[in-house]
């Protein structure tokens, strides 16, 4: 990681400079770096896209962003606050939803909202208040007073968010937040985040499906290999193509598929 | 289909043998242990051949607890062998009735099924004392083996539907608990009636031989004794049985099969609505939503219920020696031993939560917060049962100038174990039981950490506590200076040692937790 550039911190206030900047972020498990010392700031207002394939280093990135793995090297500032100095006061500005990590899910999804506002700090009062009208917005009135143990995936991944949005952060970072939803569910979530965006915040997201991230985005940034291959606008990144085409072209590997010739039932 | 089912087995049967060689060594130890010990058990059943009276009283008895054995096994083990799991072959079309035999036919292969055949040899041989006598014997052990095996197979793939619903799993492990808790005391009432065992197992024998457990195991002795008619009645019922048995054996079947899993979410319960149950009437503050959020799980994890319901029981274990024995100091030790258990079994209780702690870690509660509020329902708790213990030990024990002592020694193991746990609980989580898996099982490979990480808990409980420990030995061996220094100093010490390291421990949370995250994950 020696051979990063030092860029310098974000200076200012948090009014001012990137939303999320990242300088010389790594993560070494064991014989494998993950990632490998990565720039990268996420424009204020902006819908950022995380691309990039499986084991590229998308989650360890965003991990260590939102103060759940502490990076072995490099640091990680939101609206110009070091995550790893000052975590207090970071964690106060972030709504975060995670991958694969598991929820306190004998609770109700009514109860997993409300619990998410208090240990934010928030009064009973308030954090029910949000909760009951978060689990409106996402349509999960019907499946408010089950355990979220029984929930589908897509229900599942809602009242992740809804616990995500409780404290109204100003800066939202979410690892596959469209993974396992169904199309409805998909259309609620991204109107509830252009939404999020349009009135001044931040959302940052990881995804393997170019398409979504195309439609929705207006930023993105395309990793792997623990390394950042292009980061920017849309239009500039893309580059007047699809941006499948541009991701399969900087993340190169084939797209031909060699034999499975007897998959072809066309002979009988 | 009957054919390729049973070479199923006996392939997995043989491979048995085919792993690494320390392990064949073992299985062959093993079934050469059995072999002898089933072997043995034959020959006693046999030798019944002497005494047509005891046959007919020790009979039926065993078989009807082979019957319950094959049924209750399943409630422990079920789906340990999924070869023989409808569920598998619901993407293979087979006839349901073919599949039906087919697999009960596999279980007969299996080792047990092999140990009970030769068991009913020895029973055949036990009736044999006319030829009419042998027939039925033949017959109606057969009948009351493949009974044994039937149920067991219906038993085993109703579990197999009851725990594809979380609700089914939690019931199940509970039942399986308390069935485990109830074994003891009915062994040892059995036992104190040792005297008239004789009396009881003959009353026993002829009520069981009249029912479903008993048909096939009293049918031969009734033939034997002359009472063909009584045998023959027998005979037809036990046959009768058995059809019944497979056909509900056979329904099941068919649900598994034609539609698999298909229920595993539609029966989880009633929905709560927007009550907010505790979490609306503790303090509205983080550490008031973290107590109430982990008194929420003793309700709702059977895992937790499980440790809720030894904790109470095994103290009064202590009671054992005092009442059979003329042990009297036991019972002092109830209070303490309450103490203990219930401020040490807290050490990793971070783990059962598995990676659900990323909430706490983004929502940036302080440590002091996280530790307090886990240790709230613990120590809520504690306030009811230490003082219960302590009193009713002295009380039995019939010590109260002890009390005082008692008193101390329960209060300074309670904070030694809370200030153990709660940084043990950062510092060494070991994998536990998933939520839903069976609470029996142990996950692979974590033994030896389990056992150091516990073992070090205890040590370090009673290390922190030592000099109340002490200074209450010194109370019970008679100096009575001791026993208000020891209530004072246990009280003393149990507050400063538990606000300690409950401290420490929050320290530890507020510099680790991403490290916690992290070993959690692998955990």
């Amino acid at each position: 990681m020696s051979d990063i550039v030092d860029l310098p911190a974000p200076q200012g206030g948090p009014t001012e400079g990137p939303a999320i900047a990242v300088r010389g972020l790594g993560k070494r498990f064991g014989d494998l770096i993950a990632v490998k010392g990565i720039d990268l700031d996420v424009p204020r207002g902006s819908f950022f896209g995380l691309v990039g394939p499986n084991g590229a280093g998308k989650t360890t990135t965003l991990s260590m962003v939102t103060g759940l793995l502490r990076p072995d090297a490099g640091q990680a500032f939101v609206l110009g606050r070091d995550v790893w100095s000052d975590p207090v006061a970071t964690k106060r500005l972030l709504g975060v939803l995670p991958d694969g990590l598991k929820l306190f899910d004998r609770l109700t999804g009514l109860q997993l909202i409300t619990y998410a506002g208090l240990l934010r700090g928030l009064s009973r009062e308030l954090a029910s208040e949000r909760a009951a009208e978060l689990v409106a917005a996402l349509g999960l009135t019907e499946a408010q007073g089950k355990l979220v143990v029984d929930y589908s995936a897509g229900m599942t991944k809602k009242v992740t968010l809804a616990s995500a949005l409780v404290h109204a952060p100003r800066v939202l970072v979410l690892d596959e937040p469209f993974e396992a939803v169904d199309p409805i569910s998909a259309a609620t979530i991204r109107r509830i985040l252009s939404g999020f965006v349009e009135s001044g915040g931040t959302v940052v997201l990881s995804s393997h499906v170019m398409d979504l991230v195309e439609r929705i985005c207006t930023h993105v940034a395309v990793i792997s290999d623990g390394l950042v291959l292009a980061t920017g606008e849309l239009d500039v990144v893309r580059g007047g193509r699809s941006l499948e085409e541009r991701f399969v072209d900087l993340v190169g590997g084939s797209t031909e598929v060699v034999g499975l010739s007897w998959l072809r039932t066309s002979s009988d | 289909m009957v054919a390729h089912l049973v070479r199923l087995k006996l392939t997995l049967l043989r491979n048995i043998f085919r792993r690494s060689r320390a392990q064949a060594i073992g299985a062959v130890i093993g079934i050469l242990y059995f072999a002898v010990l089933v072997s043995g058990l034959a020959v006693i059943l046999a030798s019944f051949r002497g005494s047509l009276d005891a046959a007919r009283v020790v009979i039926p008895l065993a078989g009807a607890a082979g019957i319950v054995l094959w049924t209750v096994v399943p409630l422990f083990s079920f789906g340990s062998d999924p070869t023989l799991d409808p569920g598998r072959f619901a993407t293979f079309a087979v006839p349901h009735r073919e599949l039906a035999v087919g697999l009960v036919a596999a279980a007969l292969v299996g080792l047990p099924a092999i140990a009970s055949t030769v068991l009913s040899v020895g029973v055949v041989v036990a009736w044999s004392h006319t030829p009419a006598s042998t027939l039925v014997a033949v017959v109606s052990t057969g009948i009351g083996l493949l009974t044994a095996i039937t149920t067991s197979r219906w038993v085993s793939a109703m579990m197999t539907s009851a725990i594809s619903s979380r609700r089914g799993r939690d019931v199940i492990a509970v039942l399986g608990l308390l069935l485990l808790v109830v074994i003891g005391p009915v062994i040892s009432v059995v036992a104190n009636l040792g005297s008239d065992l004789r009396g009881l197992a003959t009353a026993a024998a002829r009520v069981i031989a009249w029912s479903p457990l008993g048909w096939a195991w009293a049918a031969p002795g009734d033939v034997a004794a002359g009472d063909v008619g009584i045998g023959l009645v027998r005979l037809a019922l036990a046959a009768g049985l058995l059809v019944v048995v497979f056909g509900l054996w056979s329904g099941v079947l068919r649900g598994e099969v034609d539609n698999p899993r298909a229920v595993s979410r539609s029966d989880s319960g009633a929905s709560l609505g927007d009550d907010l149950g505790l979490l609306a009437r503790l303090p509205g503050t983080p550490l008031g939503a973290v107590a109430a959020r982990v008194l929420t799980y003793w309700r709702r994890d059977p895992r937790y219920q499980i440790s809720m319901l030894m904790t109470p029981v095994v103290p009064l274990a202590l009671l054992i020696p005092f009442y059979s024995g003329d042990v009297a100091w036991t019972p002092l030790l109830m209070g303490p031993l309450v103490a203990f258990l219930l401020g040490w079994s807290e050490h990793n209780a971070v783990a059962y939560e598995s990676d659900a702690l990323w909430l706490h870690i983004v929502s940036g509660i302080s440590g002091r917060d996280d530790r307090r509020g886990r240790l709230v329902p613990a120590v809520l708790l504690a306030a009811v049962l230490v003082p219960v213990y302590v009193l009713v030990g002295i009380a039995v024990a019939g010590r109260w100038e002890l009390l005082p002592a008692a008193l101390g020694l329960s209060v300074g193991l309670l904070g030694a174990g809370y200030a153990v746990s709660s940084v043990m609980s950062v510092v060494l989580p070991y994998p536990v039981p998933e939520s839903g898996e069976s609470p029996f099982n142990a996950p692979p490979g974590a033994a030896g950490i389990t056992i150091a990480a516990q073992s070090l808990a205890s040590l370090g409980t009673i290390v922190l506590a030592s000099p109340t420990i002490l200074l209450a030995w010194l109370a019970w061996q008679g100096s009575t200076w001791a026993v208000w220094v020891a209530g004072l100093v246990g009280v003393l010490l149990g507050v400063v040692v538990g606000v300690t390291g409950v401290g420490v421990g929050a320290r530890l949370y507020d510099r680790r937790a991403p490290e916690l995250l992290s070993a959690l994950r692998r955990a």
